[in-house]
């Protein structure tokens, strides 16, 4: 290591544990206000006493099983309508030719650089019109054909070589077969990859389902979080960070397990 | 789907092209292969085998022309439909697919019934001896083993006709020659017609029944290998062929080697006289020549010389010791001396021949 580099060196090991520590305090925070009596929620006294009252509590003073189940129905609903609807989209920009694609790829693409909030209120009157009002299938619903998916997935189509292409259609292999045989399975790492940032952002995406929600059988965890901080508990910090903590420990958990392979896919599908 | 071994379909190609905008890669290509013969599409890089092949797999369509398969045309029909396996130059395994899925990937897709594909993959397996690799994935194979695999893809479809895109050019000098044998071996024993591109011509004169000699997308010669070796069409034939290939003197108006003299090679011109450098030998008379180079090979030894404007090699038995520089008469039968219009670069046939 050269003189001009450690000092450089230095400073960039002191940012990333000042930006991690940052980031990491209010978890630890919550962690601590969790697992102790309400008493310790603003004194850190080392040797104060463990308990898990605060999460029996937070559990039984709001239907958190429901909004665990609402909450799972979302994603998956959204996960799978997704995979389904992006994949042939997303081939026929990779690998069909036909008039006007590049325009119609380049329309698809606007739509990432509208922020979803943007439509808040169109959304809401669409949905009041379709009387889906208060429903989970009218939280998913604008999430459903998703611009980001189809520009990842095309990439990755694209990637893949023509000659096994061919050698499919040689085979005898049908548009369909190729697309089930060949394209999806390669384009696996990227399936994963697009799966986690999809479940992760619709786990605990808010505002949209806070408007279009208004009862405990559609509300979803980040929701039902909210409504329950607000109202009915006032501001006992030990059962609010319990509840934190647990919607979110699913998403933390499972990241924590997979950490490995879900950096690998990251790293595979080109996302950061 | 038959159930003996399969036989071979004849191949026509007539009058086909095949352009990209401007660009012309293949211009009015006619091309008869025979039933169960070894065809050998030979030419440099970008002179259009690769099309040609596509378009005989109906992997590409032709702009004109038309293409017929034993006997049926099947300019329209889809690949799947045409009766032809193919070997492709990356080979194209399925990576996410064991060897064994790879190999059945085919029959799977049209629903060959198990036993039969049970049978047929035995046999490939057999002749290809890859029976320990079937359950590992393309990754884990070496070079060799994928290209043995690509084969198995190929003969297990049982199609009269096969095409390989340079298939041996990934493989090392040595396993090359032995794979050569062995496609070779297995074309005559399964009587398929091959269709074979290759930009290399040894392999093409060690193969084939039939080169077709490519260059800029129009054929330059059709000939048996002996007969593109002996006759060659053109002097472009003349240069692509024999190792090293035939040497061009540009002759002088007297017929003499431009710059150098030396005897009457052909009537004067615009002309170019083909010596190849296994026909020529030291003498007391000849074209003047001075060495520049020379480079021993075991058996013999390649003289590079220069002769007035043109170079010349010469391929001498035994251990030549020559030093650079020293003056030579390279002499060759009148019978080894082919000439050819230096415009056009056709052949011009001489008294004899
Ligand atoms: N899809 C395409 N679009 C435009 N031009 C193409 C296309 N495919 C091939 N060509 C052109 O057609 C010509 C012939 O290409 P081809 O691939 O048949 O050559 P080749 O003889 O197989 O060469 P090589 O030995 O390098 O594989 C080349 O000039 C190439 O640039
Ligand atoms: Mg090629």
């Amino acid at each position: 290591m050269t003189r001009t580099q450690l000092p450089t060196r230095v400073l960039e090991i002191l940012g990333a544990w000042v930006l991690g520590i940052i980031w990491v305090l209010p978890l630890l925070y919550a962690v601590w206000t969790a697992f102790h009596p309400a008493a310790y929620a603003t004194s850190f006294t080392p040797d104060a006493p463990l308990t898990l009252a605060n999460f029996a509590r937070a559990w039984e003073a709001a239907p958190f099983a429901r909004y665990f189940l609402n909450t799972t129905i979302l994603v998956t609903l959204i996960l799978v309508a997704q995979f389904v609807l992006c994949t042939p989209a997303a081939f026929a920009f990779a690998r069909m030719e036909f008039p006007g694609r590049d325009t119609v790829f380049a329309i698809v693409l606007l739509q990432l650089m509208v922020m979803p909030d943007v439509l808040l209120v169109g959304n809401y009157r669409s949905m009041a019109s379709l009387g889906l009002v208060d429903t989970i299938l009218a939280i998913a619903l604008p999430y459903l054909g998703s611009a980001f998916g189809i520009f990842l997935l095309r990439q990755t189509f694209r990637m893949v070589p023509q000659e096994l292409d061919d050698a499919a259609r040689l085979e005898g292999s049908s548009l369909m077969g190729r697309l089930w045989r060949v394209y999806v399975p390669l384009a696996k790492p990227t399936y994963i990859a697009y799966g986690l940032v999809s479940v992760s952002y619709h786990w605990n995406n808010f505002l949209w389902p806070l408007v279009i929600t208004n009862s405990v059988t559609t509300r979803p965890l980040t929701v039902g979080l909210s409504v329950f901080a607000s109202t009915d508990q006032g501001i006992d910090w030990s059962i609010i960070t319990a509840a934190t903590l647990m919607t979110s420990a699913p998403l933390l958990l499972a990241f924590l397990l997979f950490q490995r392979q879900f950096v690998q896919s990251f790293m595979r599908a080109g996302i950061r | 789907m038959s159930t003996t071994q399969s036989t071979g379909a004849e191949v026509r190609l007539i009058d086909v092209t095949r352009s990209w905008g401007s660009v012309t890669a293949l211009g009015g290509v006619s091309l008869h292969v025979r039933a169960g013969s070894f065809c050998v599409l030979l030419g440099p890089s970008g002179c259009g085998k690769t099309t040609c092949l596509r378009i005989v797999a109906g992997l590409d369509s032709a702009t004109s022309g038309r293409v017929e398969i034993g006997g049926r045309d099947v300019t329209a029909l889809p690949p799947a439909a045409r009766g032809v396996a193919m070997v492709f130059q990356s080979y194209a395994l399925f990576p996410h697919l064991t060897v064994e899925e790879n190999i059945l990937f085919g029959l799977k897709a049209r629903s060959v019934p198990a036993p039969e594909r049970g049978r047929r993959l035995a046999r490939a397996v057999e002749t290809l001896g890859i029976g320990q690799l079937l359950a590992r994935r393309p990754g884990q194979l070496s070079g060799g083993q994928q290209q043995r695999v690509a084969l198995g893809r190929a003969i297990v479809a049982e199609a009269p006709v096969c095409l390989m895109d340079e298939p041996l050019s990934n493989l090392d000098a040595q396993l090359r020659a032995e794979m050569r044998a062995e496609i070779l071996g297995l074309q005559r024993r399964l009587g398929i017609t091959m269709l074979y591109v290759t930009h290399d011509q040894t392999e093409a004169m060690a193969m084939a029944d039939q080169v077709v000699l490519l260059r800029g997308g129009h054929i330059e010669q059709d000939a048996p290998p002996a007969e593109l070796y002996a006759r060659p069409a053109t002097s472009f034939a003349a240069g692509f062929v024999g190792t090293p290939p035939m040497n061009l003197l540009k002759l002088a108006p007297d017929g003499t080697v431009a710059g150098a003299g030396g005897p009457v090679l052909g009537e004067g011109g615009a002309r170019l006289a083909g010596i190849r450098p296994e026909a020529l030998r030291v003498g007391e008379t000849g074209i003047p020549v001075r060495v520049t180079h020379a480079e021993y090979l075991g058996a013999d030894t390649v003289v590079a010389c220069q002769a007035g404007e043109s170079r010349v090699l010469a391929r001498l038995p035994g251990r030549a010791a020559l030093a650079a520089g020293t003056p030579l008469h390279l002499a060759a039968d009148p019978a080894d001396i082919h000439l050819f219009d230096a415009e056009t670069g056709a052949r011009i046939a001489t008294r004899d021949r």
